[in-house]
């Protein structure tokens, strides 16, 4: 059986943050940001979750959808079926089976790769992916500069024709002190020694990459484009470099520059940039990566045109408002 | 003194409030939302079959509610936004709904002006967020 995706929506908040916001009020930035999205007082990654979601399943027969799986590292409730919450603002079936996936950023492939598998287990037609998230750090965290917000959903098929996964990879291993939330807090913090953190990204996105690669016996030069995880730039094109990429496989899934750091989404958010720039035929590589570790690579060939969308991404990284840095603190519930 | 709705009422509702699912009447075909026992239209169908509405519409009228104007539920919202404005939307299947509407443009609300139903949080009360419909410039 055949996994393919077959559409796909991205919702980005209204809001956004400049870089020199935090240069004026703090005196630096230490996110190599241009501007990142906020989301409004209104807003959670539920909502996010929703908007993308309708996109994603616009025209689709929602009665053969019968699996939905969830990531977010920050649901707005830390118990509860948020599941229920899509099912109803959808009109999805009941009878549908789900996974809610969290704890880390490798909770967007994860949800992902569930998805497809409990596809190939239920025998069901579709299923749908939500990722949507909004990391969380202390406005004294020197990560929340970079921590932005935003969805994206993918609609999976079983036998048919779209972006097919024709594999994936995966790496666990146990690094401590990097990017965690003790039981009960709401943000997130790390040792905030970088080099041993990118050390630990390195070394696990690359052993995902390199393992999948490997299992597929494909070179990197067979990808039109690498997503991998974007917690900065900087590190994430060099690792992709260093595994063997170009510049014009790297640019066009680079999409921290401008939404800031999307946590679980990050990697998929940069797969839908690509696919508009994408033709049957080429393939894309996703490289995921959770801190505490874990990275899942995901090999992906697209076979037919997917469906076009309403709006293009670019759009959407249009569609803003700026606000200032105090207005940010406000909607963080910090003053 | 805002007006309160038990979670109960409020769980009621939620295809409505989640996804604007009205009712059409079997007698009339008028469409009502939220739905009726008997049809505001006819005042004389009970009958219906449920339709889930498009949330597109355009704006029959609005106002700005300023920070002292909010009631509690809303207060947090005025806080951090100062103001926000409320609109009648007429929507395209008939019926008009009150709701708030986010990101207004910059040149200001217009009668007329088309929008659609967007999916938020409208308030949260004993722990329970409250999810909704309000209306964004389409």
């Amino acid at each position: 059986m055949s996994i393919s995706v077959v559409s796909y929506g991205v919702y980005l908040p209204f809001l956004r943050l400049r870089r020199e916001e935090y240069v004026n009020a703090l005196g630096s930035c230490s996110a190599d940001i241009k501007e990142k999205t906020v989301m409004d007082v209104d807003e959670d990654t539920m909502t996010m979750a929703v908007e993308a979601a309708r996109k994603a399943v616009a025209g689709l027969d929602l009665e053969r959808v019968g699996v939905l799986t969830l990531a977010s590292t920050s649901y707005p409730y830390q118990e509860k079926v948020m599941a229920g919450t899509i099912v109803e603002a959808l009109g999805l079936r009941k009878n549908i089976l789900t996974g809610h996936h969290g704890s880390s950023t490798l909770a967007g492939t994860e949800a992902f790769l569930s998805a497809a598998g409990l596809l190939v287990g239920s025998g069901e037609k579709y299923a749908l992916v939500i990722v949507s998230d909004a990391p969380v750090a202390g406005a004294s965290a020197e990560m929340e500069h970079s921590f932005g917000a935003a969805a994206c959903a993918f609609v999976l098929a079983a036998d048919e024709q779209g972006l097919e996964l024709e594999g994936f990879y995966s790496c666990v291993t146990e690094s401590l002190g990097l990017r965690f939330r003790p039981a009960g807090e709401k943000e997130v913090r790390d040792i905030g020694v970088r080099t041993y953190s990118n050390q630990a990204y390195n070394e696990t996105v690359g052993a995902a990459v390199k393992g999948l690669l490997n299992k597929l016996g494909q070179k990197p030069a067979g990808y039109r484009h690498v997503i991998l995880h974007q917690n900065d730039v900087r590190t994430t094109v060099a690792l992709a470099k260093k595994l063997g990429f170009g510049d014009e496989q790297i640019q066009e899934g680079l999409v921290y520059g401008q939404v800031g750091d999307t946590g679980a989404c990050s990697s998929l958010l940069g797969l839908c940039r690509v696919l508009e720039k994408t033709v049957p035929g080429d393939k894309i590589l996703v490289g995921s990566y959770g801190a505490g570790g874990a990275s899942q690579a995901l090999s992906f060939k697209l076979n037919c045109r997917l469906p076009g969308r309403s709006e293009s991404f670019q759009v959407l990284l249009e569609d803003k408002k700026y606000i200032s840095y105090t207005h940010y603190l406000k909607l963080k519930r910090s003053i | 003194m805002g007006a309160h709705i038990s979670i109960p009422m409020y769980q009621r509702a939620v295809p409505q409030r989640y996804r604007l699912v009205g009712q059409r009447c079997l007698k009339c075909g008028k469409v009502n939302f939220p739905p009726k026992a008997v049809c505001k239209y006819c005042n004389a169908g009970f009958e219906f079959e449920e339709v889930t509405l498009s949330g597109r519409g355009t704006v029959y009228s609005y106002t700005i509610i300023a920070g002292g104007g909010a009631p509690p539920e809303f207060a947090e919202q005025a806080h951090c936004q100062g103001s926000y404005p409320v609109v009648v939307v007429e929507l395209e299947e008939g019926p008009r709904v009150i709701a708030q509407l986010v990101d207004p443009p910059p040149a200001g609300i217009t009668i007329g002006m088309p929008v659609r139903a967007v999916f938020r949080k409208i308030y949260e009360e004993e722990g329970v967020i409250r999810y909704g419909f309000k209306f964004r410039p389409a």
